[in-house]
């Protein structure tokens, strides 16, 4: 095993790193740039890199800059995290080549998965069932027009290099086919330095279902059960559970796709943890939509029904370990929910709020996992992407684990900035989620008619107004009491 | 006499035992019920419900007596980005409760930053146009 590992990363997930390498008594290495100097993944590792400037080109996303913090540090891996450069497979190979292990899939393997129309090509070949879409990427607008015509509407259009929901567009007419086009060329040309796009049938109320997957370099692969993520919103997952709801009343359909994926996966040569995406019809039937090629940001939910620590796993493969288990030794136990915590404002068309967190209150108890990145006094810096932390729970039904989220948010108190707290209460309040009646339109729908205003109760105002006559004017008492919860955090450190 | 507003209605006031338990949070007992309260910029957080808060007349504003203790350091900080524009004391002096300590424009606004009570003031931590980030201390009283 190694004995030093450098985490590609920052935030939520390079803390969710450190906490299994320092399980596994793994010394932990963070990078930072130059706005995260403060952040909370600095201060709980081993050891710390600076990298760069505050913009991701130039610290968290720059290759060099990270294999050289790798050299200084004398790092046996590097571990990538999601997003940033864990599904690029130049970096992959740009690692392998250094002479540290990347805790991943090969290179080659991210690279066929990396392209949309490689990877449907490749699960196709692999006998996993496909959305009626082009081979490849569609030259012109006019390529696009011909596809849609014969296929009929609507139809999805998607980036050939794209992931994050950047570069796709929705089209239910012929006329809106030549500017949503162009759109989605130029939006994924900013994103990903290539503007290509390809054209699929747009399955409707079609869910989001994935599979976890796992293999080592000897040939063994399992799946580790499903994860739904039809809670979406502009095609970003906002909450994701395991097991899914259809898949969970649909007899032999988690086999199936979980056959599925592992085909998909064996057909790109996969190793190492990767996800399946599919969409899922409420009939059961199922079409592969793409392979990532990391640890996902939703893998709690998957470890918290299972009982496996996936990083751990995911160390245990890049150092050259067989699984440790088949598939019937895996047993599916209860349900998970997970919440992405991001600093943005529901009730103000999600806009951003970043800022300085001067209070935090964080909720624990039974069957409560915070994987969090913030600590009160820091300050949520612009640069990244806003997320704050995943909220997951588990219980032993779906039923409880909703009740249970609930309760957890409602102990959940981060002060200083907007959160999107509110929007998972109203998902969780809501009946059609409750009864599992999801699809990837659902959340667009329920926001249509959401109403944020709320009515407190009378006798909780005039709380409010005790509390504030007896109070000093807020701002003083802010800055003092973020101070001294910062200092009494500073001093909790030096006293270990 | 101060006139609360919340949500931009005046609102009497509720009989009850509030006890300031951590910085900014604060135990409310009314009646039979226990609620918890937290005070963010302008807004009160109680049992889930937010509400916004103004007093008509801040000067009227006191501290209750439990809210700090009346021994002990208290730091007077930065509640946001902003340049010190004066320093009104120096180490060493002693200051009244509500005396102005420094001041400091933050968007384009210059607040006087007063002492939360009496005391002696033990260290000065800034200067006249020195850049102060949120959270800076500026001047630390005993």
């Amino acid at each position: 095993m190694f004995s030093k590992v450098l985490i590609a990363n920052r935030g939520e997930i390079a803390l969710r790193v450190i906490r299994t390498l320092r399980e596994m008594g793994i010394r932990s290495v963070a990078v930072f740039s130059d706005a995260d100097r403060t952040a909370l993944h600095v201060r709980k590792a081993d050891e710390a890199a600076h990298i760069g400037a505050a913009p991701s080109a130039e610290s968290y996303l720059n290759i060099d800059r990270i294999l050289d913090a790798a050299s200084r540090h004398r790092v046996e891996a590097i571990h990538p995290g999601y997003g940033f450069l864990s599904e690029n497979a130049r970096f992959a190979q740009a690692c392998t080549d250094a002479g540290f292990t990347f805790i991943g899939p090969s290179a080659k393997s991210i690279a066929m998965m990396g392209s949309k129309t490689e990877a449907r090509r490749v699960a196709q070949a692999g006998g996993a069932p496909i959305v009626p879409g082009t081979e490849s990427g569609v030259g012109s607008a006019a390529d696009a027009t011909a596809f849609a015509r014969d296929a009929g509407f609507p139809v999805m259009l998607k980036a050939v290099a794209g992931g994050g929901g950047k570069g796709m567009r929705r089209v239910d007419r012929m006329e809106d086919l030549q500017p949503a086009f162009e759109a989605a060329s130029s939006e994924a040309l900013r994103a990903f330095g290539d503007g290509s796009i390809y054209v699929e049938k747009l399955i409707e109320h079609a869910r989001h279902v994935e599979i976890q997957v796992l293999g080592d370099q000897h040939g063994h692969m399992v799946h580790l059960g499903e994860r739904e993520c039809s809670v979406q919103r502009r095609h970003q997952k906002v909450i994701e559970e395991s097991p899914s709801p259809l898949v969970s009343r649909m007899p032999g359909m988690r086999e199936q796709m979980g056959e599925a994926a592992i085909r998909a996966a064996r057909a790109a040569g996969y190793y190492n943890a990767g996800t399946v995406e599919f969409l899922a019809e409420e009939s059961g039937r199922f079409y592969f939509l793409e392979m990532n090629t990391r640890l996902q940001v939703e893998h709690p939910v998957t470890e918290l029904v299972t009982g496996l620590d996936l990083v751990r796993l995911q160390l245990e493969i890049a150092a050259g370990g067989q699984l440790p288990f088949t598939r019937d030794d895996v047993a599916l136990n209860g349900a998970a929910i997970e919440c992405r915590i991001y600093a943005e404002d529901p009730a103000n068309n999600f806009f951003p709020s970043p800022g300085r967190i001067t209070q935090l209150s964080e909720p624990a108890g039974p069957g409560v996992r915070l994987d969090s990145g913030i600590y009160p006094g820091w300050t949520v810096p612009l640069d990244y992407d806003p997320m704050l932390s995943k909220l997951i729970v588990w219980a032993g039904t779906r039923e409880i684990a909703i009740e249970r989220m609930l309760r957890a948010l409602g102990e959940y108190h981060i002060g200083g900035i907007r959160t999107n707290i509110p929007l998972f209460q109203l998902i969780l309040n809501d009946t059609a989620f409750r009864r599992g009646e999801l699809h990837t339109g659902y959340l667009d729908e329920l926001l249509k008619t959401a109403d944020w205003s709320t009515n407190p109760p009378a006798n909780l105002a005039a709380i409010a107004a005790q509390v504030a006559s007896l109070n000093q004017t807020p701002e003083r008492s802010i800055a003092s009491a973020a101070v001294s919860r910062w200092l009494a955090a500073g001093r909790e450190d030096l006293l270990g | 006499m101060k006139k609360i507003l919340i949500n931009g209605e005046e609102v009497q006031p509720a009989a009850a035992d509030v006890v300031e338990v951590e910085p900014g949070v604060y135990s409310v007992l009314a009646g039979p019920n226990s609620f918890e309260a937290r005070i963010t910029n302008d807004e009160i957080c109680v049992a889930g419900h937010t509400f916004s808060v103004e007093v008509e007349d801040p000067r009227q504003w006191k501290r209750s007596s439990h809210s700090t203790g009346a021994h002990g350091r208290v730091s007077i900080a930065a509640a946001m980005p902003g340049k010190v524009i004066r320093v009104l004391v120096a180490a060493g002096d002693e200051v009244a409760e509500g005396q102005g300590i420094v001041v400091v424009e933050a968007m384009k606004m210059q607040n006087e930053l007063k002492a939360p009570r009496k005391g002696r003031v033990i260290s000065v931590d800034v200067k006249a146009d020195d850049s102060v980030k949120p959270g800076a201390v500026l001047v630390t009283i005993e």
